[in-house]
């Protein structure tokens, strides 16, 4: 009796077991070659919708790389909105792989705390060509604690903020758009648009811009100014600047220029949906040409900020090689190649010629309809952008703008410096409460700044603003030192 | 939805009696005879009022989101959600026609996932739960305890997922999403209660005299005993099963594995992405086209959940009386 009444219970556990074992059988087919000359799989995941073609495409791919570097590749995407979560737990178990696409805040934490390889050494044995064709300063923005720890797209480097403007209603009222150098400018254009057009909101939601460059994020106060004393790090909210800045926003939401739920609101404001007439964006060359094909209508842009290049704008794509990667070198061959052979880079980015995109007389090319349909790749979360074939309706000299571009700008005052925020965690979790609390309130200009900024920063203050301050100043000079 | 039908019918139970004091009161000669159980007309008036709001308070959101899937887009970013739209369209659901291939693909999965791991799961379950309830199995306090401890403290994500991909590997098939929902240890200790309850050992003893097997006792009597309990469970297990999306977010790389609500998460999440990454979607309008806009994604609501609230009302009363059964019989 008990002897059956055990057996059931056995029965139980071993039928979990017995499940598992049916469907086990891709685990342990996945981490075979590399050796006795059989090709090395690398398994890639970047970020993006999966794409019906890839496992064709990287037929084709895997057939090139096997003849240049003795390997393949098997890349998985990951889709745009899962990836932050999933991405984080493959790391955090350990999950063996070698390349993985990763930007900004990730890259730096998952560097420090020892997910991604080191990559000096490869780039100068494995990497070299990678190397000379990156932009430098992408790589030494993206150095941390002295060391490279992912190869950055090699694409435009700084970020320019500006004002973008609906040219249909520029030219109808002959406004002047040469005059416009701060938020102040747009007074009278603002007016006029409010009082004629009734189905336009004068300006799409933006929170104001101020010219720093930010430890954490816009949202946080701690700040570098961009001119002016470059080495102190302050409380952006605690200066003359914000206070002007906020009210003259705030007499713009009085005015009725913004929506009245502007600090709350989650509206995207679609560029092809012609209901504003101004709204802030970062730049690039030709980003208006690209913005009007998107958008169906014309627009026009006015920079806010000489481009510059600041921590996030030269992290905004890495592919990291994983600490869990049987073979960094292979792994580091592959990146290679992905970056400076223009067949290669092509064929993963665009699909295959004459099935995804054909080519022109003249070498630029054009999609057809398979490429939009089933291999969609995001062109930025690749590889370097300056080896890829131009579209017909691209400049021709695009990518001669972008290398100028990225030489015209200026190095923010923290680029290359990583904070790390582990000494005064309690306190900033904090201050991120209290500034989601307040900013996007006081930088729509839905509050009255005279009121709430002050009380803001009492706030700050008694959340232990001082003791953050002083631990990133600390910190600064440290790497200010070093750097000499 | 369950809840506005349990209302409707109980102010219809409600106002019976009123109909029958009406025919009543005119032959017993006006003289007043109130039914203990009758409510006062004022409060009944009242009550139906106040469970009516409630009512339409339940459908409403949903008739809602049934207007705004039916609004065409130009009109919901004018105007905003619009209890009567400016404009109708249905845009919408042509949209999602295109994506029908994807769309019957995770109907599929979900349909699958929830009627094999709702089998697997009320066995195994039930079996366990049996076991621990047994006074003669020598180990039940053991093994009563290991569920038990699994409820106050587990593993985390992290070495749930290493467990599940490395040494299970289960990454990217059909039963990581079965799976991981199979066992649950409160579902276990309830079964175990209603077992000790519901099945005397008298009735087992009995059965174990005419000669039957442990199995024949266990299908044939006490699973017919206990069928209120499993039917609770299976209930439970189904919803489980038909609402889970995070084992699909952690598990599922395949387009082709992906269940119904898993997609509509993913679509919710990338739409999220979308607004806070500005940037990468204008620099490549086209990657970000094939995301439906709003209107598409209440269309998408609409059809995950007609199913389940179109045949609800069918079933609901085997629900009520499964779950009413064991309540009256002894």
């Amino acid at each position: 009796m008990k002897k059956k009444l055990v057996l059931l219970l056995a029965l139980v556990l071993s039928i979990g077991t017995i499940l598992a074992a049916c469907s086990s059988k891709d685990s342990s087919t996945s981490d075979k070659g590399g050796k006795d000359g059989q090709p090395y799989e690398i398994k890639w995941y970047t970020i993006g919708t999966p794409q019906k073609d890839t496992d064709k495409v990287f037929a084709e791919v895997n057939k090139y790389l096997k003849e240049k570097i003795n390997a393949t590749v098997k890349m998985q995407q990951i889709d745009w909105g899962d990836w932050a979560q999933k991405s984080q737990v493959m790391i955090n178990a350990g999950e063996p792989f070698d390349i993985i696409f990763t930007n900004g805040t990730d890259y730096v934490q998952n560097a420090q705390k020892g997910a991604f390889v080191a990559i000096d050494d490869l780039l100068n044995k494995e990497g070299k060509d990678l190397k000379n064709a990156v932009n430098p300063a992408l790589l030494e923005g993206n150095r941390i604690n002295g060391k490279i720890y992912g190869v950055p797209t090699n694409k435009e480097a700084a970020r320019q903020t500006v004002y973008t403007f609906n040219k249909r209603l520029v030219d109808k009222y002959k406004f002047d758009l040469t005059k416009v150098k701060t938020l102040e400018d747009l007074e009278p254009m603002l007016k006029t648009i409010k009082e004629n057009e009734s189905g336009i909101t004068p300006m799409a939601t933006f929170k104001a811009y101020l010219p720093y460059d930010y430890t954490f994020n816009n949202e946080m106060p701690f700040a570098f100014p961009i001119e002016g004393d470059r080495d102190h790090v302050v409380n952006q909210f605690d200066t003359d600047l914000a206070m002007s800045t906020f009210k003259t926003m705030h007499s713009y939401y009085k005015a009725g220029y913004l929506k009245e739920d502007a600090a709350t609101s989650k509206d995207s404001w679609p560029m092809d949906v012609e209901n504003w007439f101004v709204r802030m964006g970062d730049s690039q060359p030709y980003a208006d040409l690209l913005w009007s094909r998107s958008a169906k209508y014309d627009v026009v842009s006015v920079p806010a900020e000489e481009p510059t290049t600041f921590n996030d704008s030269v992290s905004g794509s890495i592919q990291a090689i994983s600490a869990t990667s049987k073979n960094p070198k292979k792994a580091m061959e592959f990146l290679n190649l992905l970056n400076t052979d223009s067949y290669l880079r092509n064929l993963v980015d665009k699909g295959i010629e004459g099935v995804h995109y054909k080519k022109n007389d003249d070498g630029t090319i054009e999609d057809l309809p398979a490429r939009i349909d089933k291999y969609n790749i995001p062109t930025y979360s690749i590889g370097n952008f300056f080896v890829l074939d131009l579209y017909k309706d691209d400049p021709k000299d695009k990518w001669d703008k972008f290398k100028e571009f990225n030489e015209a700008a200026k190095p923010a005052p923290t680029l290359g410096f990583h904070f790390d925020s582990d000494p005064v965690r309690s306190e900033i979790a904090s201050i991120t409460n209290i500034s989601k609390e307040f900013y996007p309130a006081l930088a729509t200009g839905s509050v009255d700044p005279e009121k709430y900024l002050p009380k803001y920063n009492k706030k700050l203050k008694e959340a232990g603003l001082d003791k953050v301050l002083n631990e990133i100043q600390k910190q600064f000079d440290d790497w200010k030192g070093k750097q000499k | 939805m369950p809840n506005d039908l349990n209302q409707t019918q109980v102010s219809v139970v409600a106002s019976q009696p009123l109909d029958q004091l009406k025919r009543g009161g005119a032959k017993i000669k006006r003289k007043k005879t109130r039914d203990y159980h009758e409510l006062h007309p004022v409060v009944n008036t009242i009550f139906s009022v106040l469970l009516g709001i409630f009512t339409i308070m339940c459908v409403f959101p949903f008739i809602y989101v049934i207007i705004i899937s039916l609004t065409s887009e130009e009109s919901i970013v004018r105007n905003g959600f619009q209890i009567i739209p400016a404009e109708w369209s249905t845009d919408a659901y042509r949209y999602l026609w295109n994506v029908k291939d994807q769309l019957l693909g995770s109907y599929g999965v979900t349909i699958l996932i929830t009627v094999v791991g709702t089998v697997i799961s009320v066995l195994m379950i039930s079996f366990y739960a049996y076991a621990i309830s047994r006074p003669q199995f020598k180990y039940r306090r053991f093994f009563t305890f290991l569920a038990f401890f699994t409820m106050l403290f587990s593993g985390g994500l992290v070495p749930t997922y290493i467990v599940v991909t490395q040494f299970l590997g289960l990454k990217n098939t059909i039963w990581a999403l079965i799976l991981p929902l199979v066992m649950n240890a409160f579902y276990i200790i309830i079964m175990r209660t209603f077992f000790m309850k519901s099945v005397s050992e008298s009735i087992l003893e009995s059965a174990r005299i005419d000669g039957a097997s442990e199995w024949r006792i266990f299908f044939q009597i006490v699973f017919p005993l206990s069928l209120p309990g499993i039917a609770t469970i299976a209930l439970f297990s189904t919803l489980g099963y038909w609402n889970d999306w995070f084992t699909a977010l952690l598990y599922i790389d395949d387009p082709k594995l992906v269940p119904l609500q898993a997609l509509l998460m993913k679509i919710e999440a990338n739409l999220e992405f979308m607004k806070q990454n500005v940037d990468v979607g204008l620099m490549q309008q086209s990657l970000f086209d094939t995301l439906p806009q709003d209107s598409a994604k209440m269309a998408m609501v609409v059809i995950a959940t007609l199913p389940i609230a179109v045949s609800y009302p069918f079933f609901q009363k085997y629900f009520i009386s499964g779950l009413t059964i064991g309540g009256v019989k002894e």
